[in-house]
């Protein structure tokens, strides 16, 4: 590496190149001095603060993310209720005698618990 | 997972995710407000408030961000913009006190580094405020000089002056360091 004061090839001291900016080898050297001087500044509540002065976010995004959400609740209560042996579970239930009204009920309920699951893990 | 800053910005914009949006502000906290405080000269409460109005003002703005340039070079266009017209319009009402206040508590920080950087950090004294700001940007955090121009608002030729005349003074300044580095 060439001393500071050197004079190069051309006869520019290095404080010339510096000048004119040609001298890659300075520019290195200061930006790693300039980087390794800085410190790192802990949040500290800072992204807090922040986060607790924004405007809410828009009500057109907020219906957006709603209607995703039905949408998702809807197909995986799709998915369920195709899957759901229906045939079956009535067929059992007239051999075993269970009344239809208590069936009905068991159905709602499991639906109700489905979609409620549904609803809360999209919001998560 | 880190996203990116563009997917960051379309889940913030798209599905109004504030979490992203924090992810954003985590990002580039410590940089913008370490970048604030040299330009408010010392003033800590005031670099802090600066950026904080930054991060608001650029979650506001967010929908109309094209993304011509990047998130970082924007939110400090809108960072420096904000601590500018605040010092045109408070010029005579700096908090001396608070200045004074965070330079003796750098004093005694400095008193404790090496002696590269407490020469460096006068070298960077030595300079006028626009090439100090100049050679920040440009060298420090990585902009381009166009970048720098645009975060500026100063002619691209202005900035490359800015930038060539720093450079000179602080390779004056700093020939012993230099030859110390070189001569091992």
């Amino acid at each position: 590496m060439a001393n500071f004061e050197q004079r190069n090839t051309r006869g520019n001291t290095l404080a010339d190149l510096a000048i004119e900016g040609k001298d890659p080898q300075f520019d290195a050297w200061l930006a790693e001095q300039l980087q390794f001087d800085e410190p790192y500044l802990d949040d500290d509540g800072f992204c807090e603060n922040v986060m607790a002065k924004l405007p809410a976010p828009s009500q057109q995004s907020e219906r957006r993310a709603s209607r995703f959400q039905y949408v998702a609740v809807l197909a995986a209560s799709g998915i369920v209720a195709w899957q759901f042996p229906f045939g079956e579970v009535l067929s059992e239930a007239a051999r075993q005698s269970i009344s239809l009204y208590s069936l009905v009920g068991v159905g709602m309920l499991s639906s109700l618990v489905v979609m409620a699951g549904g609803i809360f893990a999209a919001r998560r | 997972m880190d996203l990116n800053d563009e997917e960051l910005i379309r889940r913030t914009v798209k599905s109004g995710d504030q979490r992203a949006y924090a992810q954003l502000v985590r990002r580039y906290q410590s940089q913008l407000r370490f970048s604030l405080r040299q330009l408010c000269d010392g003033d800590q409460g005031l670099a802090d408030d600066m950026a904080q109005e930054a991060f608001i003002k650029a979650y506001k703005a967010l929908p109309a961000f094209r993304g011509d340039a990047q998130f970082s070079t924007w939110l400090y266009r809108i960072a420096y913009n904000l601590v500018m017209s605040h010092k045109r319009k408070n010029a005579p009402e700096v908090d001396q006190e608070a200045v004074d206040r965070a330079q003796a508590e750098e004093t005694v920080e400095e008193s404790q580094r090496l002696g590269m950087a407490r020469d460096l950090n006068s070298a960077m004294g030595a300079l006028s405020d626009a090439q100090r700001q100049a050679i920040h940007l440009c060298m420090q955090r990585g902009f381009s000089h166009e970048e720098a121009a645009s975060i500026m608002k100063l002619p691209l030729g202005t900035v490359k002056s800015h930038v060539n005349r720093a450079r000179a003074k602080l390779q004056s300044l700093l020939q012993p360091w230099r030859e110390e580095v070189v001569n091992g």
